[in-house]
């Protein structure tokens, strides 16, 4: 049997009212990757934060080759032989590449109190070469590289020091699938070399494919620890919701026609830069899809169909004519989007569930429509209505948004457009970085809305999903759409990346 | 059992925590009750007994607190309030000597003016708020200076005849209750705060951000035109320091109010009232005691430090904008 090189004992967490994490213990050995499961907010990232340094620890050890470590920051954490690949953008902008690789640890290159930069810079070029990113270089800032190329930089980071153990959070969720491969080829490598990997992943077939031992926590209490050679996708849906999930995923309707209406046309959209020269169809009752690396410029489609892109030329147009150039008009003629970026763009993050809820609709919330004056009760019966009708986890509408968990911040942005009764809906990356309960729950809605006869545009960098939900998926390449795949059950994922690379 | 205890600390943890809330938001009523009491037995009850020259301070600095508290609440700043007071105050002046009414409406274009230059580097050349406004503060300043430097430019005596208190007294408080009014109940307030917690989300549930951001800031100096028409009838003139430092006494007292500094959702229109009514009163307190202005300002500023750590809201703090 592999020997144990990280004890968890009695690890406890609470942020203000939530417990988020609570007495978990259990053993990661060496030489394994080591897969942390569970739903949004069951402390995943809250356990490998406060190993990490990242959170200070409330109770409890972290006994790592049988020392006790208790880091109070990232860079004591690299020292004792911990490091962490986050969720988000973990390079800092304003440096050098050479400057973020090695942040925390310059005082190799110091000498009398000068930094040799040229040092630093012929290290981190042949590490990036060791790599095989030698098309990144170690003297250029790290704004000039896209958010794929700064996760590689990150990958670089977090291991070129040879650590114990490299925490892996929800990377893969933002890599498309060449970032994936890259990263899955050095999770083998420092598994081979004997060294430990916690990788955390909403994608199960990703985590039975990549790692050797599961454990799963739910609402912060540990559950179980498996090897994934005993378990399949099933199994551990079941572990996480902690009861059977049953019920549809995806769709399971094929061959249906969609309507011939056209609700949104867009004619020869050019975003400098992003697309070039797009036009396509958005039909009554269809869930559309687009697919592509995440630089393909898919991203963009979403933000131009909302008049929210910078510098676009061509035009989106409403079937009853209506020219679609700002947010405002998007959003007065039923257009609703939800960002990739659900934090920074598509909720008000220090701000109540109920403001975020009820901004769109103000309209419709008047005690006196002639002056503009709002109705504090009809604004919370709304608000209250529509965090109901999504289940939003929560303590009341009062409740600032940035005290919820990524699902349920996303259950808001679909309760406000909800409520906004939208008849167009543009999702970017509706279920990025949430777990199969509320995912299903998404998937139920979206299906229900195209029933209604409400169109919906999907952009996702899960192909399983496009297949699964979409009527007709369109995929991108460098900016413009590089073919056109119809809804059939023979639709596979090899056949959309073959478009897409 | 245990699970028993979890919901009870739960909901004990609730309640402490909405007990904190409701202390800080009332820290600031507190606060003004403990200051004025203080200083009426420090001063024998003079307080009290000229309590129209007590508040003869607050008419200024409340309306103009009231268009600062909307830019703040924006996640703005605005440090050039002095001078457009000061400005607008010199144009009132002039203007008071053909019509009065006219004198009014000058003051305020004045301010909207100055504002309306605000708004353009702010919105426009995406320039950070407190940057551009200290440019104009220093800008308007030396114009200040530049006009009064030979003499104070002084107002018709038809202005000084208006120093009445309740007319004073009735402008404040139509410019009070049409902010709270808007703030509170129309959208408008709603969209501010949206703004200050988060600009870019705001922008995309439909807000107009740059618009909003241009008029809030023609508003403020709009409203502190105003205010320096209630400044020239009971000053009569201006001279070079007109509207001194004004803007540091409208931040001190939105901060004594509770005021985020960050803006945001926590903003509360009662933080304009209270805290206009807690820097009246310490000033002209501090004054009464018979400190010299050098004690004063060393005592304002602990008083400010004090409040801006305890209301200072960690979590949502950002660079301001």
């Amino acid at each position: 049997m592999s020997e144990v090189r990280l004890q968890i004992q009695n690890l406890c967490k609470t942020f203000g009212i939530t417990k988020a994490v609570q007495d978990v213990s259990f053993n990661i050995n060496k030489g394994e990757v080591h897969a942390l499961i569970g739903e949004n907010g069951s402390g995943k990232s809250t356990l490998t934060n406060m190993l990490t340094g990242i959170y200070s620890i409330d109770s409890g050890h972290f006994i790592l080759d049988g020392r006790e470590i208790h880091p109070k920051n990232q860079v004591e954490a690299n020292l004792e032989g911990v490091s962490i690949i986050v969720q988000e953008l973990g390079t800092l902008s304003g440096l050098t590449v050479a400057e973020n690789i090695f942040l925390g640890h310059e005082s190799r290159f110091v000498k009398f109190g000068i930094k040799n930069t040229n040092a630093m810079n012929r290290e981190a070029q042949s590490l990036l070469n060791q790599y095989g990113f030698g098309r990144i270089k170690a003297s250029a800032m790290i704004d000039t590289y896209n958010f794929e190329d700064r996760k590689l930089v990150e990958i670089v980071k977090a291991t070129y020091f040879k650590p114990k153990i490299v925490v892996i959070d929800e990377t893969t969720t933002a890599l498309s699938q060449e970032g994936r491969e890259e990263l899955y080829k050095q999770m083998n490598r420092i598994r081979d070399e004997g060294d430990t990997i916690i990788f955390i992943s909403h994608d199960l077939p990703e985590v039975l494919r990549m790692s050797d031992t599961i454990t799963c926590l739910r609402d912060g209490v540990y559950i179980d620890t498996v090897k994934s050679s005993d378990i399949d996708e099933e199994g551990l849906k079941k572990l996480m919701v902690g009861r059977e999930v049953t019920g549809d995923y995806y769709r399971s309707d094929y061959g249906e026609k969609v309507s011939d209406t056209v609700v949104l046309s867009v004619d020869h959209v050019t975003v400098p830069g992003q697309i070039h020269d797009i036009s396509f169809e958005l039909h009554r009752g269809e869930i559309l899809g687009f697919g592509g690396l995440s630089e393909s410029g898919m991203h963009e489609i979403g933000k131009a169909c909302f008049g929210a892109s910078f510098d676009r030329t061509g035009t989106v147009k409403l079937a009853d004519g209506t020219e679609i150039n700002d947010i405002p008009t998007a959003i007065h003629h039923s257009v609703a989007y939800t960002s990739k970026d659900r934090d920074n763009e598509s909720v008000v993050m220090n701000q109540s569930i109920g403001d975020n809820i009820c901004l769109p609709s103000l309209d419709n919330l008047m005690k006196v429509p002639a002056i503009g004056i709002l109705s504090d009760v009809k604004m919370k019966t709304f608000a209250q209505n529509y965090a109901d009708e999504m289940s939003v986890k929560m303590v009341d509408t009062d409740q600032f948004v940035s005290e919820l968990s990524g699902g349920n911040k996303q259950k808001v942005v679909l309760a406000r457009w909800i409520g906004k009764n939208s008849d167009i809906l543009v999702l970017d990356s509706p279920t990025r970085g949430i777990d199969i309960k509320v995912k299903q729950d998404i998937y139920q809605l979206m299906d229900k809305m195209r029933k209604q006869g409400k169109s919906i545009i999907m952009i996702s960098e899960e192909l399983m999903e496009l297949i699964g939900m979409c009527d007709r998926i369109l995929i991108m390449k460098d900016g413009q759409i590089n073919g056109e795949l119809m809804r059939s059950p023979d639709l596979d994922e090899n056949s959309l990346i073959a478009k897409m690379v | 059992m245990a699970d028993n205890t979890m919901t009870l600390s739960r909901e004990e943890e609730l309640k402490k925590r909405s007990r904190m809330t409701i202390l800080r938001s009332f820290l600031p009523v507190i606060g003004l009750v403990v200051i004025f009491v203080v200083f009426n037995t420090l001063t024998g009850g003079r307080m009290v007994k000229k309590f129209s020259m007590t508040m003869s301070q607050i008419y200024v600095t409340m309306i103009s607190a009231t268009g600062v508290f909307f830019v703040m609440t924006m996640g703005g700043l605005d440090f050039s309030q002095g001078s457009i007071l000061g400005m607008a105050s010199i144009v009132v002046c002039l203007v008071s000597k053909k019509s009065i009414p006219l004198a009014v409406v000058a003051g305020i274009a004045t301010g909207a003016a100055i504002g309306a230059l605000n708004g353009f580097f702010y919105v426009n050349r995406k320039i950070k708020s407190f940057i551009v406004t200290i440019c104009t503060m220093f800008l308007f300043r030396g114009i200040i200076k530049y006009l009064t430097s030979n003499a104070p430019v002084s107002g018709s005596a038809k202005l000084i005849m208006l120093n009445k208190d309740s007319l004073k007294l009735t402008c404040m408080l139509i410019v009070v209750v049409l902010g709270l009014i808007a703030f509170r109940y129309t959208r408008f307030g709603m969209y501010l705060k949206a703004i200050g917690a988060g600009e870019k989300a705001a922008k995309f549930a439909g807000i107009r951000t740059n618009k909003m951001k241009f008029l809030v800031y023609v508003l403020a100096g709009a409203l502190t035109g105003f205010a320096a028409f209630i400044n020239s009838i009971k000053v009569g003139s201006v001279t070079s320091s007109g509207g001194n430092q004004v803007e540091t006494q409208i931040l001190i007292a939105l901060v004594l109010g509770g005021m985020p500094i960050s803006g945001g959702a926590k903003a509360r229109f009662m933080n304009v009232i209270v805290g206009s009514l807690l820097y009246v009163v310490l000033s002209s307190g501090l004054n009464m005691v018979g400190l010299s202005t050098q004690a004063q300002q060393l005592i304002q500023g602990v008083v400010f430090l004090v409040f801006v750590a305890v209301f200072a809201d960690r979590e949502s703090l950002r660079v301001i904008k």
